[in-house]
């Protein structure tokens, strides 16, 4: 008799989740991924200036921002017919290269690494430094007044939990030091952007912000604080976690899914992009031994609604999709729509970038015995932290080469105006995935806007072929000893960094009865 | 406990989290000054905020529709970092995107922090009001967890825009309303503090939280209900550095030409005659920049009219910008009279 367990809230990711799964002698048989919140920014867009969509949709999400500013500024840029400068281009890549290094840490320290320790093992530290010394008394301060939010309640540790002491102090002083590395982060990016969350300097053409020399070193300076953190606590921090305590868990491959692995590519290294930090491709049912990347062919890209409450449609490409609500329908339990890459759901963010890009450290993993799964992924996430801070110093030096050239420009100011009629795509690879933006413009006015963002492909639910979602079919097989204690589900789920706000941006209602935490 | 060692003790709690003491006790000078508090009153009474952590006022922080940039504006404070203020200053019972615990553990967490009462409640995002459905967590109404938790709050903080007065939900199809609208409609008659703008600036969250630790009171507020040390009577437009050059008749129409880096923003879109927040003297983090420095434009996202009634952004067509526009072909100071 399989059991019903549904986890909601999903806490510690971006927006309203609820993650419901079927067990049968202690594993998952079958699952479910709803969002639950929405708002309805595409229909807001309809009929407004083209040249709002960027500042709009930056406001899908605070936590990933400004990746939809990026993406939605290149849709417009190929409906406008704009060209965007080398240094326009330079520009966007270094606030976005600030955001990743941000992103990428929050989510690591902040978001997952509570669920990969038993942060009670402070206690236990016997060791003479002085800094996990003064973690050491502030987390045993906190449980003799008996006040141990927020790091409680949690789930009861599991044998996976890292519980030795030193590991344990050294992972939590680094999540104090990464929540200030972060803020920093954000603060570099800001240089151009203008502040965050929210950047203000992204639009159709290329960028506002004119820089000066005194920027260029003022970030570089910056960039060799964050170097250092990711060079010296990130990556190793993630490194000693995977190989060691979680190397079960790796090899075990929890959290696999489909294997079928899609990128856009981004993050130019040339101006005429023959150069690419992420480049792009696309892989089905992934053979480690034998990887067929595949070139992407964007009209491939369908949405599927069969199990989303919208009016029942036949799968459609971006451009013609529409949102007509059916809250009321049958059998849908989620308003994420159902993204296929010819017809077949795929997994985005950093595990498919270094997979596609054919990572030699992410490869080397995987020969290693490291399955594609929940560790791989941040493994994947921490590997490409540095080849963007180190894509960031070769766009610094790109800058102030090209900067000190008559003529730089940053903007194309000839194509500022909105055209009659046009439409675009714009595409990107933010922290968490593919990304991709579609717009159509008539009488100089938003006619018709679409996005299809890296949580819609992850979170998304079945098909009209019945077929599961990546987080739905990445569950499935996953041991669940103490269904009060679904440690590998939130592991699982949060490996994959879901931003619902992102995901739902259309609407999510729940018209399920209202459910608890059942065990039937 | 005397106030001296009090203070010692907090500079301690301050060092774990590396922060040099001189920039936490110019921070302290900085927003007693804001409050009207001395500096070494200020101090005492944070330090005796840690000193009885065991009393560490409760805090509990709703995400409704919202896109957690609140949250992180939240992470982006420095000084004093946002670990010393989440384990030091306050007690985090619930904040979705932060605490530990997730589904049934979260949902009691909540529950039982209601049940006691006498917390601080913030609610980032707006409440929808189109349809229930629009928001749920646990398989409940958001809005339903919204006012179970404000009839139980001590104080009720709503940031960001779309707390505050709507924001960007406001215009959807889902119909989001503001943290003040929601409680009317549930008939909760409670005074709210709107921390506005789009993100929340993380000087005035974290400033207005502090506030209430300390002084168990809300802040002073404003006509909207904002807090009044951050808002001023004076517009973005008026306390612009590029404030000459519209005296001038300067504006900026190629973002290519360095000649125009500092001239005006008001025919790209700028609402700064519009808004009335401190972004052009505080600036935005760490002092690093703000829009108008990056040659963005002000959207007025602090303002009651901010996203509806500034579309389309990027032109000037609201009636003040026009009026801004047509005052300076007719008066060459562009002062305004009142």
């Amino acid at each position: 008799m399989a059991k019903r367990l549904v986890v909601d809230p999903i806490t510690r990711i971006e927006g309203h989740l609820k993650i419901e799964v079927e067990i049968e002698n202690g594993k998952v048989v079958d699952a479910w991924s709803s969002g639950t919140m929405a708002r309805g920014f595409e229909a807001l867009l309809t009929g407004k200036d083209p040249r709002d969509a960027p500042y709009v949709t930056s406001r899908f999400c605070g936590v990933c921002y400004s990746v939809h500013q990026l993406a939605s500024s290149r849709a417009l840029d190929a409906a406008f017919g704009a060209k965007v400068p080398w240094g326009g281009n330079l520009i966007r890549n270094l606030v976005m290269g600030a955001e990743y290094i941000y992103d990428h840490v929050l989510h690591f320290y902040q978001l997952s690494a509570l669920d990969y320790i038993d942060i009670m093992a402070v206690a236990n530290y016997t060791g003479k430094d002085k800094g996990l010394l003064a973690v050491k008394d502030k987390i045993v301060g906190l449980v003799k007044e008996k006040d141990t939010y927020p790091f409680t309640p949690r789930y009861e540790p599991d044998e996976f939990s890292v519980k030795d002491p030193e590991m344990v102090t050294t992972a939590v002083k680094h999540y104090i030091d990464a929540l200030k590395m972060h803020a920093k982060a954000r603060d570099m990016g800001a240089i151009w952007g203008g502040r965050t969350p929210h950047y203000q300097n992204i639009i159709v053409g290329g960028v506002t912000s004119y820089p000066d020399i005194n920027q260029v070193f003022r970030f570089r300076t910056m960039l060799d604080e964050q170097k250092k953190f990711v060079e010296e606590v990130y990556i190793p921090d993630v490194l000693a976690f995977g190989t060691g305590p979680l190397w079960p868990l790796a090899e075990m491959g929890l959290g696999g899914g489909h294997y079928n692995y899609l990128s856009y590519g981004d993050f130019q290294l040339d101006p005429g992009g023959k150069e690419m930090v992420f480049p792009a491709g696309v892989i089905t049912g992934l053979n480690p031994a034998d990887i067929k990347v595949a070139r992407v062919d964007p009209e491939k890209i369908t949405e599927s609604v069969k199990y989303a409450w919208y009016k029942e449609e036949e799968p459609v490409h971006p451009y013609n999709g529409e949102q007509v609500f059916d809250l009321d329908k049958t059998n849908a339990y989620s308003f994420v729509k159902a993204p296929r890459y010819d017809g077949k759901p795929m997994e985005v963010g950093p595990l498919a970038r270094m997979i596609v890009a054919g990572n030699p450290d992410v490869l080397g993993l995987v020969k290693k015995g490291a399955k594609p799964g929940a560790v791989a992924r941040h493994a994947a996430r921490a590997i490409e932290t540095k080849l963007v801070v180190d894509a960031c110093y070769t766009w610094l030096d790109q800058l102030l080469n090209e900067m000190t050239k008559p003529g730089f420009k940053i903007q194309d100011t000839d194509h500022w105006d909105p055209p009659d009629s046009g439409m675009g795509a714009g595409f990107s690879e933010p922290p968490r995935g593919a990304l991709g933006h579609w717009i159509k413009v008539k009488d100089k006015k938003i006619e018709n806007y679409q996005a299809i963002v890296p949580s819609t492909w992850n979170a998304s639910p079945r098909d009209e072929k019945g077929v599961r979602g990546q987080y739905e079919e990445s569950l499935i097989g996953t041991p669940v000893p103490d269904p009060k204690n679904p440690n590998n589900i939130v592991r699982i789920i949060r490996s994959f960094d879901p931003c619902l706000a992102c995901a739902v941006h259309i609407i999510d209602p729940n018209t399920n009865e209202i459910r608890k935490f059942i065990i039937e | 406990m005397r106030e001296d060692v009090a203070v010692e003790k907090l500079l301690n709690v301050v060092e774990l989290h590396g922060i040099d003491r001189r920039d936490f006790l110019k921070y302290c000078a900085a927003t007693a000054a804001l409050f009207g508090l001395s500096e070494f009153e200020f101090t005492t009474k944070v330090a005796h905020a840690v000193e009885s952590a065991s009393k560490k006022p409760a805090v509990v922080w709703i995400e409704g529709q919202a896109c957690a940039g609140c949250t992180i504006s939240l992470t982006q404070s420095l000084y004093p970092p946002a670990a010393s203020i989440v384990l030091d200053k306050i007690s985090l019972r619930y904040h979705g995107t932060v605490m530990a615990a997730a589904g049934y553990l979260a949902e009691e967490a909540l529950d039982a922090t209601i049940k006691q009462g006498g917390y601080i409640l913030i609610v980032e995002g707006s409440i929808p009001s189109a349809d229930d459905r629009f928001w749920t967590d646990a398989g409940k109404p958001g809005r339903e967890i919204f006012e179970a938790a404000a009839r139980k709050a001590n104080a009720i903080l709503a940031v960001g825009a779309c707390g505050s007065f709507g924001g960007i939900p406001r215009a959807t199809p889902s119909k989001g309303i503001p943290v003040s609208q929601a409680l009317k409609n549930a008939n909760i008659n409670k005074p709210v503090v709107n921390i506005s703008t789009c993100p929340v600036h993380p000087d005035h969250l974290v400033g207005a939280v502090l506030y209430v630790v300390v002084t168990g009171k809300i802040p002073e507020l404003d006509s909207k209900g904002r807090p009044a040390v951050y808002v001023g009577e004076v517009r973005v437009h008026d306390n612009c550095r590029r404030r000459a050059h519209f005296d001038a008749g300067e504006f900026l129409k190629d973002w290519n030409d360095p000649k125009q880096k500092n001239w005006c923003m008001l025919e790209k879109g700028c609402k700064g005659p519009s808004s009335y927040i401190d972004c052009t003297v505080r600036r935005w983090n760490d002092g690093i920049s703000f829009c108008l420095d990056c040659s963005g434009v002000c959207q007025a996202c602090g303002e009651p009219i901010f996203y509806d009634k500034v579309t389309p952004l990027y032109m000037a067509e609201d009636e003040t910008s026009k009026r801004f526009l047509a005052m300076k072909k007719s008066n060459s100071s562009g002062q305004e009279k009142s």
